[in-house]
């Protein structure tokens, strides 16, 4: 036989089970209908927007290649989506947003990037891809952990190629519109 | 135990995620890439400082894999399941902070804030097991099956708002024939993604086929909510979507696993263990 206060504890916790179903579900509607409306993603509210922008692909576009120098002189394809496999499909985002120096353009940039960005007299006036050389760095020195430096596959440079995007069904007439490149 | 199987299962892929990954090279990408955005402008710079190196990331990831390690096993649910949500939504957050905001691991960072506040430790888990025989309250089915119908909602309003998106931003334009190839070929140019499937170039010599194409897939997304009230709906709905995940991966170089893998809340977890008992009953007959 159940007691008294064994029946009525579950009641009190089911209603402050449902309560706190009830505040989590009206937060995650209320996000997300948020997010849909405005169409904008706000860590950790996403819009939906998954290959979206189809009708907004067109020529013109800007992709990137990443290339290593080995020591001995071959090109590398070095594949950085496998260097920093937690980013794995959101590398070429990273790279985009560093090309378009997107790490300045916050509110609070971190404190080396707003002191670059006074130095160099404002946004405007920053070259593009400012930290492009400190990621090839990053990603040569990833590259060239574990082998041996007297090795011919040890990358002795990092380059990466901006290319516009001219159309087609190859990349026979896309264009080389920029190169980084750095010294390991 | 549905609730406890849907926690092992989506903590556990998360698991598995965190367990493949390289988080030391992540720390080695300078700080100053970090691009904070929304609730992940709130954290100073001195924290992305302290974590931003290959000892910082390390800790993160074993932190996040033991955390993530006991809530797939159940073990002090109540508050393992809140460690892995927080860990889990830092952590994809940090990685939105540098690459951009994609939605592959998002369903699974809202499952695990919705099992954070729900019984889920209650079956299929250690602590089940270690309050076997001391008598225990049991909650009514309600308790356990809402958060299931919340998550299966989530998915289902996840592709019906993202077919409404494309609609709202490209209007009748994105049943272009054109849509399909240039969004497959653009990723496909570069070698920044992880695979580096070609197929896209061989889409502009199907062009007749790909605006049905097209609209099959956005016919699919707005017709995913029946999944949540037909069987059969949503057998093939669901059978729909892994040939559609697994087909971008070849033809757009984009992939969803963690996505796919959250399939795991629309499978009836209490007739498959009643599938299991009635086989085992058999076997040992």
């Amino acid at each position: 036989m159940t007691s008294q206060t064994e029946q009525t504890a579950p009641a009190k916790v089911e209603r402050r089970r449902r309560a706190a179903y009830a505040a989590l579900t009206l937060a995650l509607a209320l996000s997300q209908l948020w997010a849909f409306a405005a169409m904008r993603d706000l860590y950790p509210f996403a819009a939906w927007r998954m290959m979206s922008g189809g009708g907004e692909v067109r020529e013109g576009y800007a992709y990137f290649i990443a290339r290593g120098e080995s020591a001995s002189g071959e090109t590398v394809d070095i594949r950085p989506a496998r260097l920093t496999d937690a980013l794995y499909a959101r590398t070429w985002g990273l790279v985009e947003a560093t090309v378009g120096n997107g790490s300045f353009r916050l509110r609070r940039p971190h404190p080396a990037n707003a002191a670059a960005l006074r130095q160099a007299g404002g946004f405007d006036k920053l070259p593009r891809g400012a930290r492009v050389p400190e990621l090839l760095r990053a990603w040569g020195e990833i590259y060239n952990e574990g082998i041996a430096p007297d090795s011919p596959r040890r990358l002795r440079a990092v380059r990466l190629d901006a290319y516009r995007r001219a159309g087609g069904r190859d990349t026979a007439r896309d264009e080389l519109t920029d190169t980084w490149s750095v010294e390991l | 135990m549905a609730l406890g199987v849907v926690r092992a299962g989506v903590s556990g892929v998360f698991l598995v995620s965190v367990l493949l990954t390289d988080f030391t090279n992540l720390g080695r990408l300078p700080v100053t890439l970090l691009r904070p955005a929304g609730f992940m402008q709130l954290l100073p710079w001195s924290l992305y400082e302290a974590v931003m190196t290959p000892r910082g990331m390390f800790s993160l990831m074993c932190g996040t894999a033991l955390s993530l390690l006991l809530s797939t096993a159940g073990w002090l649910t109540p508050a393992t399941t809140k460690t892995s949500a927080l860990l889990v939504l830092f952590y994809q957050g940090l990685l939105r902070n540098l690459g951009h905001f994609n939605h592959d691991e998002m369903l699974g960072v809202y499952y695990l804030l919705i099992l954070a506040f729900a019984p889920c430790g209650d079956g299929f888990s250690v602590d089940g097991l270690l309050r076997r025989g001391r008598g225990r309250e049991r909650l009514s089915e309600f308790a356990y099956g809402y958060p299931v119908l919340l998550m299966r909602a989530l998915m289902a309003w996840a592709y019906f708002s993202s077919a409404l998106i494309k609609l709202r931003s490209s209007g009748a334009g994105y049943f272009s024939p054109d849509t399909l190839p240039a969004l497959a070929v653009r990723h496909s140019l570069d070698n920044l993604h992880d695979t580096q499937f070609r197929y896209a170039f061989y889409l502009f010599d199907y062009r007749a086929y790909t605006t049905p194409l097209v609209a099959l897939v956005v016919a699919w997304e707005l017709l995913f909510p029946l999944a949540l009230f037909s069987k059969r709906a949503r057998r093939c709905l669901l059978g729909f979507g892994v040939v559609f995940h697994v087909s971008t991966l070849f033809v757009m170089n984009i992939f969803f696993p963690h996505f796919l893998a959250m399939y795991l809340v629309f499978v009836d977890w209490r007739g498959v263990a009643a599938r299991l008992r009635g086989w085992r009953g058999r076997r040992d007959v």
